[in-house]
Parts: C-alpha cells; structure tokens; sequence
C-alpha cells in the first residue's frame, strides 16, 4: 500500500490543493456570517411580511444544488453581464451568500431563543435598542448559535470541494489529477479524505462539547 | 472650467467609444496573455509531466498561437464539459481543447477551420469477448461527457436498445473505470487510445477497433461574434500546416506517420 | 440591455427530459432517506447496546460520514470500492454514497434526540415486562422519530441537492445529469440550468410541504 509512486513534488501540490480549500473555506465563511448575521437581524426585526423577499432569495440558495449554483452564477456573471471574475471570486461569492442564507436562520434562531422577559426588562431599565442588542441578546443568542455555526462552518468547508466546477483547484481537483497521472486512486482519495476529516472532526468535537457544556446550565 | 469638463467628458467619450470597438483580437495584444482553455487529461493532446506541468499537442498549439500574436501563453485547464462556459464566463480567450466542429455547438460559439482531425477506437478490457466494434452491443460502456465520441456512442447505444452507457467527467475516470472493470469497453480517439495502452498506468485493456465515425474534425473556438480573431485563428491553422509545424507537433507528441489531412474532398469552407 | 441572447424556447423543449429526471432524482433521494433512516436506528441501537465493537462501527461510521464531504463519499464508492474489486452502477454508487450519508447525519440527529426521552421510561417499559429491543422499538423510537423529524426533513432536502453529485460517477439520468448532457449538446449553459435550479426548488418545497403535511397529521395532540 505505501508503495507509491507519489514524489514530494506531489505532496507540494496536493497541500497547494488543500491550502486553496482553506482559503476559500476561511473568506466565505467570514464574508457569509457576516451577511448572515446582517439579514438574520433585519428578518426578525422587520416581520416576516417586510422580510418576504429576502426569505424568499435565501430559501432559494438553501434549495438549489450547490453545484448548480456556480454553474449559473458561473455563466450569468460571464456570458450575460460580461464581468471578467476569475473562478476564485465566483467561487469565494457564491459559497458567501451560500454561507450566509444558513447562517441567517441560525442567528434568527438564536435571537429567538432569547426571552422576551429578558430583553424588556433591560428596555425597561432604559438601554437603547443597541444597548439591548449588544449587551443582552448577542452573549445569550451566541451560546444557542455558536455549536450549529461551527457545524455550518464544516459544512462549508466539505461543500467547497464543488468549486472545482469553476477552475478552482482545491484539494480534491488536486487529487483527482495526480489519479490521472499516478492511477492509485484508493492510496490518493485516502489521503484527500483523511485531510478533511482531520480538520473537521476536532472541530466537530468542540461544537459537541460547547453545545453540552451551555445547554446544561 | 467649463472647458476641461468639456475636455474631460470628451476622453472618456472616446475611451468608452474605444472600448467598444476594440474586439478581442486587440484586448489579447493589449494585455499581452493569451488564454487557452485546454483539456489536461487527454493524452497526448493534454496531460501533465512529473513536476504537473501542462504538456502536449494543445499546449504546444496554445504556445505556438501565442507567439504569433507576441503574447505569453496562459493554459487554463477545463474538464470537456466546462470548456464552453469557461470561455463564455470570460476565463478564457480560445479554446484549443480538441473541440468537434458540430452546427449544434456552432450555434453557440464560433469556430476555426479544423486544426486537427481524430478517427476513434474501441478500446476493450481483457476478459470481454469482442472482435470488432459492433460487439459493444449489450455491454456497459462509457466515453467522457460531452466530448464527439460520447454522442456517438450514447445514440448507438439507444439504437441497440440493450446495454448501457456512461458518461464520465474526464477522460482519465472513463479509463480508471474500464481498467476497474465498471466498463467492458470505450471509444476514444486513436491517439488517446494508444497512448492509455502504451503508458502501462491502465493494465488489461487493448485496442479492438476502429469505431466507424466520420473522422472527429476538431476545431478552435472563442466566442461567436469575434470575427477578428476567427479570421486570425483561420490563417493561423492554415500556417501551421503551411510551414510544417502541424507535422513537427504531430512526430513530437502522437509518434511517426502522417498527420490526418485537414480538408475535406469536393467543398469549401 | 445584456449582452447576450437568451435562447429559452430551445432549452424549454427539453423540458420533458428533464423532467425525467426529477423523476429519477426523487427516486434516489427517498430511497436513500428510507434505507438511510433503518440504517440510523440501528447505528443508534449499535452505539446503545455497550458493545465496544459494534459501538465503534457506528461511531466510526457516523464521524466519517460527517466529517469529509459527500462528492469524497460518492467518488469513493464508486472508484475507492472497485479498488477491492466491488463494481457499483453510477446509480448504486450514488445511491450508496447518499445513503451512508444520510445514516451518519440522521443517527447523530436520533442521539440528539434520544437526551430528550427520560430514561425513566426505558425502566417503566422494562419494569412492565419488556425486553430492551422491546422498550426501544415501543416506546424510546417512536417518540425519538418525532422528536427528530424536522432534522430528517432537513436531511431529506439534503438528499435530494446531493443528488446532482452523481455526475462524477458517470450517472446521467437524473436531474443533473440529463441537464449536463444536453448541456454538452447545445452549450446554452445558462438556460438549461436556470431551468434545472427551478425543478430542484419545486422538488424542495413540495418536499417541506409534504413533511408539513404529514407532522400536523401524525404529530397533533
């Protein structure tokens, strides 16, 4: 099984791979959660009649195949509006809205979960809208958000292996083509998936435990 | 005042009116890269060496186009099915990506003349019983998504009305899945073929037939409106044949013989 | 107003193959969902029973499953299994690759779900006479669906999106598919899958309607 003929070289370009992954992974998810957290506040803030619209256009990245996605986003911003984006930025825009339509129903599931109560009684202590936002609803609303975002986050992070559909070599594109020349795809997806699992599920694990540890106090 | 507005306005006019007019042809000049969108696993017309560096008959051809417009080279790698929206997405300038020349496909993007032309072959694994091509009939068999032999070979396999066909993203997955033993055979293009069986990566497969397709006419492509540059990308083909380089790239990356003639008996293009 | 021309009348008399697809597309997705919820209780049952090996299986079996990502699953059970000698069809592959999926997600939900169930009543059950599997299967797994009914409704979309994967694996019958070929036919990239990302939406409101349907009848007090 270690007999292989995988050359340093090749190690250097799967780890490029993977670096691209990261990078792309770490814009989204910084870009999308903060849109997330933008349209999340503005959907409760406004009633779900104001906020119709914005539903709608989230519900609909939150419908549509990832894939599909950057395929349209891919020939809509080219042939149609003529923008000369490089696969990287459609890549980076599309996981961004992607991230943010997930992140908007957390953040408008965590402000939820605040009590009423809670939030009157600081209006009624005479703190302004931001006060109460700030300093009452977003430590409360982060402990019930934080688990299902670092979840999102992962999320993103395994669903940006798609984004080879737009000539980005991330870390799986990267595999597939040393396949192509090495022809041992058991020994390459191995080594692929073990590097995604081994970012992801320590990760994983400390949202499990930040979730058990708030929900029990 | 008034006058450097007025000055003002008028740069931008121009510069707004000289945008518009200059076509693709001059914004390749001016920024000095072209931009090839090339199949990089489809040996020996794309692969890549060792250090997984793009080699191979497009690449070179992509070099070669470049040099003759005075610009550096840029290979942009696109699977067969994503050449067409890479270059309508503005990624790339030309696609030198063995392209076949059908009027479905013309429809949407512009063509050159053909710069190369492929017959195909049936490549079978060992173990399957199959003499010639037309005992593909009733096996599972798989081409590479979108590419002329795949729609060749999905209508025949509608024809015969048994077996199966599957169509993979890259021609390397179609090989990788016929030497597995998900295929019992494929048709690629001879050259394809013949290089996959003599690189020894895929074990047990061989070449059984021609597959009798009208030859594979391949062509250039950038966007359908750009009549510049057809018109360069036209004269350029021709060139290469012209001073022999079309058969210097042939001996280099397909092996001795004769290059496949370009022109078709008893009508113009 | 864009420079380009829109070519919908071409790509709408495409619309019944692609339909054809959905069709297809449904089919893996609730097939896999069915599979992938037996699948889940017993993983759950695995990692309840104290055996260390079964409970390893499952543990290792959800970790893996949600912690690298699905076109890695689906890739691997086509060409990561043929490796040992195992040939799966691009619909099996696809169908496999969702499933374990599926599985590894909805069981992590059901044990999420199982906190919720005091453990007061497994005892009540058992005390009235019932064998473990008997006290699970009676009384813990029924309340343990419904508790987790809105995550596998979830999972469920999920199922139906993931679907478009299956074109790595050679499959062109369903949704993604039949839109990539005929893609590959015409190059109108932009209408076909427009028209594509339309059916996908549909498919997923028809879905959270049914499973609204169907909560208000089986669920209300």
């Amino acid at each position: 099984m270690f007999d292989t003929a995988l050359t340093t070289a090749d190690l250097l370009f799967l780890a490029r791979g993977a670096g691209i992954t990261i990078i792309v992974t770490l814009i989204s998810v910084a870009l999308g959660t903060a849109l997330g957290i933008a349209f999340g506040v503005i959907r409760y803030q406004v009633g779900p009649w104001w906020a119709a619209p914005l539903t709608f256009v989230l519900d609909v990245f939150r419908s549509v195949p990832l894939l599909i996605q950057l395929v349209l986003a891919n020939a809509f911003m080219g042939v149609v509006l003529k923008l000369k984006l490089s696969g990287f930025t459609i890549a980076c825009g599309v996981l961004t809205m992607y991230t943010a339509a997930y992140c908007a129903e957390i953040v408008r599931g965590g402000i939820e979960a605040v009590p009423m109560t809670t939030r009157r009684a600081a209006r009624s202590l005479g703190l302004t809208w931001r006060q109460d936002m700030t300093n009452i609803v977003m430590p409360l609303a982060t402990r019930v958000a934080l688990p299902s975002w670092i979840g999102l986050a992962l999320g993103v992070m395994k669903d940006s292996a798609l984004v080879y559909i737009v000539q980005v070599t991330e870390l799986l594109k990267s595999t597939q083509i040393l396949i192509t020349r090495l022809q041992e795809p058991l020994f390459l997806l191995m080594i692929c998936g073990a590097f995604y699992f081994l970012i992801s599920f320590p990760l994983a694990r400390l949202g499990g435990y930040l979730e058990r540890r708030w929900s029990n106090d | 005042m008034k006058t450097s507005i007025f000055g003002a306005a008028l740069v931008a006019a121009t510069a707004i009116a000289g945008a518009a007019q200059a076509d693709k042809l001059d914004d390749i000049i001016a920024s000095g890269t072209l931009r090839c969108a090339v199949v990089l696993d489809f040996p020996p017309m794309g692969m890549r060496d060792d250090q997984n560096n793009p080699i191979g008959f497009d690449v070179d051809y992509c070099n070669d186009l470049a040099a003759a417009l005075g610009v550096t080279a840029e290979i942009v790698e696109t699977p067969f099915p994503e050449r067409i929206p890479a270059l309508m997405a503005g990624r790339v300038d030309v696609g030198v990506a063995s392209t076949s020349d059908t009027l479905e496909r013309a429809k949407t993007v512009g063509m050159s003349v053909p710069y190369y032309a492929f017959e195909n072959a049936v490549v079978a694994r060992e173990g399957v019983e199959m003499t010639n091509w037309e005992g593909m009939k009733g096996k599972t068999v798989g081409a590479t998504a979108g590419t002329y032999e795949a729609i060749w070979l999905e209508g025949k396999v509608k024809e015969w009305g048994e077996g199966e066909f599957r169509p993979y993203q890259t021609q390397a997955d179609v090989f990788l899945a016929l030497s597995q033993g998900q295929l019992d055979a494929t048709v690629s293009t001879v050259e394809v073929a013949n290089a996959n069986v003599k690189s020894g990566n895929f074990p047990g497969i061989r070449v059984v037939d021609k597959a009798p397709m009208v030859p594979d006419y391949v062509a250039l492509f950038t966007l359908r409106e750009e009549y510049g540059l057809i018109n360069y990308l036209n004269l350029f083909v021709n060139q290469q044949v012209r001073t022999g380089r079309y058969a210097e790239l042939y001996t280099k990356w397909v092996g001795e013989g004769e290059p496949a003639d370009l022109t078709v008996n008893g009508v113009y293009r | 107003m864009f420079g380009y021309t829109f070519q919908w009348k071409q790509a709408l008399a495409r619309l019944p193959q692609m339909l054809d697809g959905a069709l297809v597309t449904m089919q893996i997705a609730i097939l896999s969902m069915v599979i992938g919820i037996v699948l889940a209780v017993l993983l759950t049952v695995f990692r309840r029973s104290g055996s260390r090996i079964l409970g390893a299986i499952a543990t290792t079996w959800v970790e893996v499953a949600r912690n690298t990502p699905a076109l890695f699953q689906i890739y691997m059970a086509h060409f990561g299994l043929a490796s040992f000698g195992i040939h799966l069809s691009p619909y099996v592959s696809l169908l496999v690759g969702i499933t374990f999926n599926n599985a590894g997600y909805l069981a992590e939900n059901f044990r999420g779900a199982l906190k919720a169930i005091p453990e007061t009543q497994t005892r009540a059950g058992r005390s009235l006479g019932m064998s473990p599997l008997q006290a699970f299967r009676y009384i813990v797994m029924p309340q343990m669906l419904r508790i987790a009914f809105l995550p596998m409704t979830n999972q469920m979309v999920w199922a139906v999106l993931m679907t478009s994967l299956g074109v790595t694996v050679g499959m062109n019958t369903d949704l993604f598919g039949v839109t990539q070929a005929l893609n590959a036919l015409t190059f109108r990239t932009f209408e076909l899958f427009a028209i594509a990302a339309v059916i996908f939406y549909l498919i997923v409101k028809v879905i959270q309607t049914a499973a609204r349907l169907i909560a208000w009848r089986l669920f209300r007090y």
